[in-house]
């Protein structure tokens, strides 16, 4: 019975969200061994889900769980393909590797571990459910917890940014349900499968049909956070704990762009593309801007926080681009890349939590000569911001390329142009942080006031943990060994996943069989 | 608190005005008569609510109007005090727990979550229920035991969140481990979360 995974991939992570509050009325520290131990068993059915699916289990590519017994066109489905599957595997291994980091770095409060027990289990839900008004619930229930976690921080600014998230994602989660409402209108379903038939039946150039589909768009570009719709997000990954904005940045724009290919391919389809020109040279176009400004506005930045967030601007800008190219080729390069965001993003986030952890770096010119005192963390750092520019052997290199290659295939040089402009510009931006990083020489002066002027410097690192003997000296607080085996782990993953290409194609086969008939 | 949110004498400065409680005989005694219709009010909506017109978002609702309107005549301190934290915090998770359990014990019937007629085979001679009466008994007992307590028990967490407002984080708190709650506390409103971590301030 694997459709019995589906189900339970979203209701233990919302039921266990409940115990630690429940515990906490007793305990102190219940929260972090109960979402650690959860967070294990969905990685575990994640990887039951992912081995049920792809091609060397022998069983069925796709599994169908109806909700209650009703079926499907009248009861809310949850589905599980290939592509969900990639998606639970990435957001259940991230969930896990936050957590361990979270351990030593807090926000130690129980509410926390239930917060991001609530975000696990609705990334969870929107990458598993077969029903448009279903992924809106879930979306809201991703939206209000993201806006609590980026919050929990003691920080005033977090609070601000959360709030200007607030405003902005509820107005995105708004457009895509108008945009759901006009699509019900127009089929009277919600169910992704049978809506894809009833499109069809309606006409792709149906006037409600377009409006629909640029209401889920424009919903969907907020939640991406794609130019000039991300204003949201640099405040909102600054200012947020370290922890959360590993695993935000890492899961909640990548699990929209999910929804969107979703959206587009499944139930949308190539077919509404090619009746509707405009609307791919529109997505095309705000991608290509979205690219080059987002590494534009990447390259100013000071803060490296900052300087992360505007690039996941241009990251996003080309999963976007793929989506409007409607080639086999860019489509695969695209899932390739969220997943390789996803891991990239998390190593540098965690990785920048960690020296400004010990040394109380925030900013590009704070990390001048690291290096040489963390010489791991750096090292690694320096591997996934590789990764991020493209050079191989790296997960970021496939994404690209094969992006890059579908449009090219395509005949849109103008994206091909775009995808080289931004790989240099992201080779600037990153070029900064390891010139920093390896070849400048730290000004005693500055260096001194940027840890003493952080007051949080002493309270954010706690208990125990071994010392790392790199990051021992002068004094620096103690960060524990964990934290750096976790950031090292996921660095060489962005580079083991190079050789992924090829078991990657053999699971999205058959969802890429039904998406370009 | 660096200065007594009460005291409005501290010219220049502005301080957190909190509303301080003055008993009233006539909000006393009017409250006293309209909680009890209050009360079976949200009740009635939360039994109904499967066949006829209610629910339980409404009814949970109705009865945390009961306890909010019990803080405004007898005090958010008092009345706070008096329902306990560790019951608030019951309320939201004991509701979700239940919620879960209706859910996922037909799953282990090997049915579909949310199954309700999984239960007829193993309840239905002794509850003496057809079939199809288990859909709507399942969804009444989601709707009571599930959505109402979940309702009534956010409502009121959130209440009284709001109530004890929120501490700057600059505060001069004399342990950390407080401050760190309330910065959780005051952050986490969207969420039931702050429940227990607001209560463990007081």
């Amino acid at each position: 019975m694997s459709d019995a995974l589906l189900p339970l991939l979203i209701a233990i992570p919302l039921l266990a969200a409940i115990f630690p509050l429940l515990l906490g009325l007793r305990f102190d520290r219940a929260g972090w061994p109960v979402a650690m131990a959860t967070s294990l068993i969905v990685a575990g059915l994640a990887g039951r889900l992912a081995w049920a699916v792809s091609p060397a289990s022998s069983g069925p590519q796709q599994f169908v769980h109806d909700l209650a017994g009703y079926p499907a066109p009248y009861g809310i489905e949850l589905v599980g393909d290939g592509l969900s599957a990639i998606l639970v595997v990435l957001i259940s291994v991230v969930a896990v590797a936050v957590l361990i980091s979270a351990r030593t770095t807090g926000p130690d409060s129980n509410a926390f571990y239930s917060g991001l027990l609530l975000l696990t289990g609705g990334l969870l839900g929107m990458a598993l459910t077969g029903d448009l008004f279903n992924l809106f619930v879930f979306l809201e229930i991703v939206g209000l917890v993201s806006y609590a976690l980026i919050a929990s921080s003691d920080d005033g600014r977090a609070a601000y940014g959360a709030l200007k998230y607030l405003f902005l994602g509820t107005t995105g989660a708004s457009l895509y349900l108008i945009g759901v409402g006009y699509a019900l209108v127009a089929t009277g379903t919600l169910n992704m499968g049978d809506m894809a038939t009833e499109l069809a039946a309606v006409g792709y150039s149906d006037p409600l049909v377009q409006a629909a589909f640029g209401f889920m768009l424009i919903g969907f570009m907020l939640k991406i956070a794609i130019f000039p719709l991300h204003t949201w997000q640099p405040d909102a990954y600054t200012y947020a704990p370290d922890t959360v904005s590993a695993f935000i940045s890492a899961l909640v724009s990548t699990t929209a762009a999910y929804a969107l290919i979703r959206i587009a391919y499944d139930v949308f389809t190539v077919e509404f593309f090619a009746a509707n020109p405009l609307i791919t040279d529109a997505v095309l176009l705000v991608a290509s801007i979205s690219i080059v400004v987002g590494s534009l506005l990447a390259l100013l930045q000071t803060d490296l926080k900052r300087v992360f967030a505007y690039s996941s601007v241009a990251q996003f800008g080309m999963i976007l681009a793929a989506i409007g190219l409607q080639s086999e080729t860019a489509l695969f390069g695209a899932i390739i890349h969220l997943v390789g965001h996803g891991l990239m993003k998390a190593t540098l986030f965690m990785g920048a939590g960690v020296l400004s952890s010990a040394y109380g770096a925030q900013t590009v010119a704070d990390y001048a000569g690291l290096a040489k005192r963390a010489p791991i963390t750096s090292g690694m750092m320096a591997v996934a911001g590789l990764a991020l520019v493209g050079i191989p052997p790296s997960v970021g290199t496939l994404g690209k390329w094969f992006i890059a290659l579908g449009a090219v295939e395509e005949g849109s040089w103008g994206v091909a142009a775009v995808i080289f402009i931004s790989t240099l510009l992201t080779l600037t931006y990153i070029g900064r942080l390891l010139e920093a990083l390896y070849f400048t020489q730290p000004a005693a002066t500055d260096d001194d006031t940027g840890v003493a002027g952080d007051a949080d410097g002493g309270s954010i690192v706690a208990d125990g943990g071994d010392t790392e003997g790199s990051t021992a000296g002068d004094g620096i607080t103690a960060i524990a060994t964990e934290r750096i085996v976790v950031v090292v782990v996921l660095a060489i993953s962005t580079v083991a996943l190079f050789g992924a290409a090829d078991p990657l194609a053999a699971m999205l086969d058959p969802v890429f069989g039904r998406f370009f008939q | 608190m660096s200065s007594d949110p009460a005291d409005n004498d501290t010219g220049g400065t502005i301080t957190r005005q909190r509303p301080v409680y003055t008993e009233s005989q006539v909000i006393m005694t009017t409250v006293k008569a309209v909680i009890p219709f209050v009360l079976t009010y949200g009740l009635f909506i939360t039994f109904h609510g499967t066949g006829s017109p209610g629910g339980g978002f409404q009814g949970g609702a109705l009865i945390a109007s009961v306890v909010l309107m019990m803080a405004f005549a007898f005090g958010i301190e008092s009345t706070r005090e008096w329902l306990s934290n560790a019951l608030v915090v019951g309320l939201g998770t004991v509701g979700v727990a239940i919620f879960a359990g209706i859910a996922l014990v037909p799953m282990a019937l090997g049915e579909n979550f949310l199954e309700y007629t999984a239960y007829y085979p193993v309840l239905g001679d002794i509850l003496g229920l057809k079939e199809y009466e288990f859909v709507k008994y399942g969804m009444e007992a989601v709707e009571i035991g599930g959505i109402a307590l979940i309702v009534a028990g956010v409502l009121m967490g959130l209440f009284f969140a709001l109530a004890a407002g929120v501490t700057p984080p600059n505060d001069t708190t004399p342990d950390t481990e407080s401050a760190a709650d309330t910065g959780a506390a005051s952050n986490t409103n969207t969420m039931t979360g702050d429940i227990d971590t607001e209560g463990a301030n007081k």
